[in-house]
């Protein structure tokens, strides 16, 4: 069937108001009175917080209040587990936590009253390495871990942990004994920052009939509302929660963070209250990328078979766990910790460990690059100990449909080994070098989409176009465009009479929002439902107009046509203002619950081509070729775009990004420290898209939201590796540890503590 | 606590547009343009020169306004995101980076669009390495840059024809 609407390179709906700067993002909303909260953050990592003292804050000019713990509601909040107080009471437990905040009628005025408060600290021991932190001489950072709300059930039996999940399939003991070698190799990773360019912001306001309206910088705003009433204590139906673009996300938009301090600030100065954190704040004090130890033991024959593989993960998940996924309080990557092959025996432990470090959240494909990084590394020391070549060891064991998995899945429409012969010939694999300190490395990886709950709502107007309504937020993606597409291509009409409505939480009752890879696959389903069944109302009002059954009517470029007689039609905008005349509007409303993990997976692969300068240590990305394992792609520029954004993270995560901390405090405070890849560091990209005919969303698609990123620290380690004859086995891969790795030449380098 | 300089005044020419206020010496031009004069399309990103998303023309140069006082705008004429379209009709620039995809959360783009004006204006035809060093001061998360590239190339295509 030849699609018109879908799976082609729309522009954004949205474009010209963000090319104009129209478009609002929540630190753009004004309002009449506005105020502004400013946070004072703890400059020790643990703490007993002896006594805070902010009277002479209270007296700055243009102050209009301080709160501290005390003043609020002893609440604490998160996402699942709720183990985050909105402010310390009596103890901090990671630098950056938040003490006390200031309302003042200017942010400069906030600031100045914020050096006023003097808070007096008892230091307590404290622990940054998540290793140590479980060992029995750490101190205990939650003594009341086992009271949180929303603690996963069975509780972990380990000091300061905060989850511990468990995935196997078969005998790893077994699988060992039955192996011709064993290896086993520790891998770590880094604290990265999303890194979107729009720092978090909120915006409260008691409106004139006595509800709180917010704007925010989320992509949750159903969590955000219902979160913040529980935290505060109000009926939820008094809660508007106002969405408006974001300014960029990839993971990190999706706690509640200054939501309810801002409510209460509100709430005292009966004025409306704005808090924009400062990008040192988000880089100091956001929700990072968990940083990993990861222990992988893998058992092979002698032919480079996959026995047996036993992964031991520890993620240092910082001071608290509140802002960490449902339902287990780990992250999702851990399962995919045994790589995209079929092993007959698996062990994977994954631990999330409390520290006196910044505590951890969502950064596109949570656990899933570390895990990679660690995976595909000891793939290739395997491939050469064993004399096997790196492709072909991948291509032996690589999934097949239906191989079980260690999270009792399987998948079908598996085509890992179509998109290695993809990526290698894409990537002039087998040419010879033709130049020394030059290398190729080789990852693979997968995914799929996201499972949760959408509404849509779909109404036809007087004037034949269709209005869908959505309170998914816009992050960037392009998911606005892509539904109208969906609904522009269900109901035959051009996609510019499609307009998209973003709604707010009043206009529906609750959804998951966005996160997971969930939009396409569930919002679309929700959207694609919608247009479906405004189709058969169509298809029934036209048969009755037309005097025939609704199965002999097509809908054709906003008619309705009787097939096989030309002249009997009528318009949707005729249908329309019949159905108004009749005071029943043509309305649809749908509603997509997906709890089922669909069962095709999307593979991805990437090939990086290096040139590692010898006398600095500096890696040079060259290329990159990418492929992809795709259905349908509903809106090509846009799904590239996707591609291109998440491998150029992926590149920052394994050469250049670093939150680098001492002793618990994070000390690249500011984006000229904490690199994020510029336009110049950009190597020549390249994409192969594989396609499929079949995929979970409508019209066959797949997921391409964050498996891009997946792979591409782990080519570009091994490029390296092929590159110069070193292993770094910590992320980044930067010059220095080169450098000094080829100082020690020899095979692999030794492992780097972790530094905070 | 120290005593505020006191306020001094400043006349600027804002997308056309004259403007006089009485603004303390302190104040960063990025908050003269979004607070006082409301125009909020030049966005705060990084807040230390870093991201460009704060980029306005001052005085026919691209500025980092985060980094600039507002008094030192005194005199001279300001061209932010507002003022770049001719009424409805959006800057080839604008439409380059609609059209070509060179935006997807779009908090970089006002930035990254009056970069690429300035670029445009010094050299109508760039070359693509011309245009990878030319917007090397703005900084965009999502799009990988690739199809900003092409935007310029897009925009610099129909400026020529224009001509």
């Amino acid at each position: 069937m030849k699609l018109r609407a879908v799976g082609k390179s729309f522009k954004r709906i949205e474009g010209s108001t963000k090319v104009s700067g129209k478009a609002v993002y929540t630190a753009d909303v004004g309002l009449p009175g506005l105020v502004w909260g400013k946070v004072l953050r703890s400059p020790v990592p643990h703490a007993r917080i002896v006594r805070i003292e902010a009277s002479k804050a209270k007296q700055v000019p243009g102050v209009l209040a301080v709160l501290t713990g005390a003043d609020l509601p002893d609440v604490l909040t998160g996402i699942q587990l709720k183990d985050i107080p909105l402010l310390a009471r009596d103890r901090v437990r990671f630098v950056g936590e938040r003490v006390a905040v200031v309302v003042a009628e200017d942010p400069d005025v906030a600031e100045e009253a914020l050096m006023q408060i003097q808070v007096e600290y008892q230091e307590l021991p404290a622990v940054f390495d998540p290793l140590l932190a479980i060992g029995d001489g750490a101190p205990l950072l939650h003594d009341s871990y086992h009271t949180y709300k929303g603690v996963p059930r069975p509780l972990p039996n380990l000091r300061n942990v905060q989850s511990h999940v468990h995935w196997s399939l078969g005998d790893v003991g077994q699988g060992f004994r039955e192996s011709d070698y064993i290896f086993e190799h520790e891998f770590q990773t880094q604290y990265v920052h999303q890194g979107y360019l729009e720092p978090h912001a909120a915006v409260v306001a008691m409106d004139h009939a006595g509800r709180v309206q917010l704007w925010a910088t989320t992509k949750v705003p159903y969590l955000l509302k219902q979160e913040v009433a529980r935290v505060v204590g109000l009926d939820p139906a008094k809660i508007l929660v106002n969405l408006v673009p974001v300014g960029g996300d990839f993971g990190g938009k999706s706690s509640i963070l200054d939501g309810p301090l801002c409510f209460y600030l509100a709430e005292h100065t009966r004025m409306p209250v704005k808090m924009v954190m400062s990008y040192a704040e988000e880089l100091t004090a956001g929700s990072p990328r968990h940083p990993s130890v990861i222990t992988i033991k893998t058992g092979v024959k002698k032919d480079g078979r996959l026995v047996a593989r036993e992964i031991k993960i520890y993620w240092n998940g910082g001071a608290y766990a509140g802002m960490k996924p449902p339902p287990l309080v780990n992250l999702p990557g851990a399962r995919r910790a045994a790589g995209s092959y079929r092993i007959p025996h698996v062990k994977i432990d994954a631990y999330s460990v409390y520290t006196n470090c910044v505590p951890c959240g969502y950064f596109r494909a949570p656990g899933h690059p570390q895990v990679t990084f660690a995976v595909e590394s000891q793939m290739d020391i395997i491939a050469e100990e064993l004399g096997v070549d790196r492709l072909e060891m991948r291509l032996l064991n690589a999934l097949r449909d239906g191989d079980p998995l260690p999270d009792d899945s399987s998948l079908t429409r598996v085509r890992c080994r179509e998109l290695l012969q993809a990526v290698a010939g894409a990537s002039d694999w087998y040419r010879p070098k033709s130049r020394p300190y030059f290398g190729r490395g080789l990852a693979l990886s997968h995914r799929s989409v996201g499972i949760g709950d959408a509404n849509a709502q779909l109404t036809l107007s007087e004037d034949g176009s269709v209005s869908l309504l959505t309170t998914y937020p816009d992050t960037g993606t392009g998911a606005h465009t892509v539904m109208c597409q969906i609904v522009a291509e269900v109901l035959g009409i051009p996609f510019e009479r499609v307009r998209l409505e973003v709604g707010s939480t009043d206009s529906f009752r609750s959804e998951s929002g966005i996160g997971a890879s969930r939009v396409t696959h569930v919002l679309g389903h929700a959207a694609f439902q919608a247009a479906s069944r405004m189709r058969v109302a169509l298809q029934d009002q036209a048969a009755g107009m037309l005097q025939c059954a609704a199965e002999e009517i097509d809908l054709q470029g906003g008619h309705c046509c009787r097939r096989g007689h030309p002249k009997q039609m009528v318009s949707f905008s005729d249908l329309a203002r019949g159905a108004s005349a009749r005071a029943q509007p043509i309305e649809v409303q749908s509603y997509m619950n997906a709890t089922q993990v669909p069962s095709e997976g999307s593979f991805s692969a990437a090939v990086a081509e290096v040139e590692v300068d010898v006398e600095t240590g500096q890696t040079h990305l060259l290329r990159l070729t990418t492929a992809h394992d795709v259905g349908t792609v509903l809106n090509p520029l846009a799904h590239q775009g996707q591609i291109e954004g998440g491998v150029i993270q992926g590149m920052g995560y394994a050469l250049m990004e670093e939150l680098i901390g001492e002793e618990g405090r994070i000390t690249t405070a500011n984006l000229g420290e904490y690199k994020l890849p510029n336009i110049k560091d950009i190597p020549r990209l390249k994409t192969v898209l594989v396609k499929d005919e079949v995929g979970p969303t409508p019209f066959q698609g797949k997921e391409i939201g964050e498996s891009p990123i997946v792979p591409v620290a782990a080519a570009i380690a091994n490029a390296v590796y092929d590159a110069i004859g070193v292993r770094i086995m910590d992320l980044p891969v930067t010059a220095e540890k080169v450098y000094g790795a080829l100082r020690v030449k020899g095979g692999l380098v030794g492992k780097t503590r972790l530094r905070i | 606590m120290a005593q505020l300089a006191s306020k001094c005044k400043i006349k600027v020419r804002v997308n056309g547009v004259d403007c006089e206020h009485e603004v303390e010496p302190r104040l960063l031009l990025v908050y003269y343009i979004r607070d006082v004069l409301g125009l909020t399309g030049t966005h705060i990103g990084c807040d230390t020169s870093s991201c460009g998303a704060c980029t306005v023309i001052l005085n026919d140069l691209a500025v980092k306004s985060c980094t600039v006082l507002a008094a030192r705008a005194d005199a001279g004429e300001i061209l932010s995101i507002e003022g770049l379209a001719d009424g409805e009709q959006l800057h080839p620039i604008q439409e380059g980076f609609w059209h070509c995809h060179g935006l997807q959360c779009g908090y970089c783009t006002p930035g990254m669009v009056l970069a690429a004006y300035q670029l445009l204006r010094r050299n109508p035809d760039p070359t693509e390495q011309e245009i990878r060093r030319g917007i090397h001061g703005n900084l965009c998360r999502c799009t990988g840059y690739q199809h900003i590239v092409e935007a310029i190339q897009y925009a610099a295509k129909k400026m020529a024809i224009g001509k």
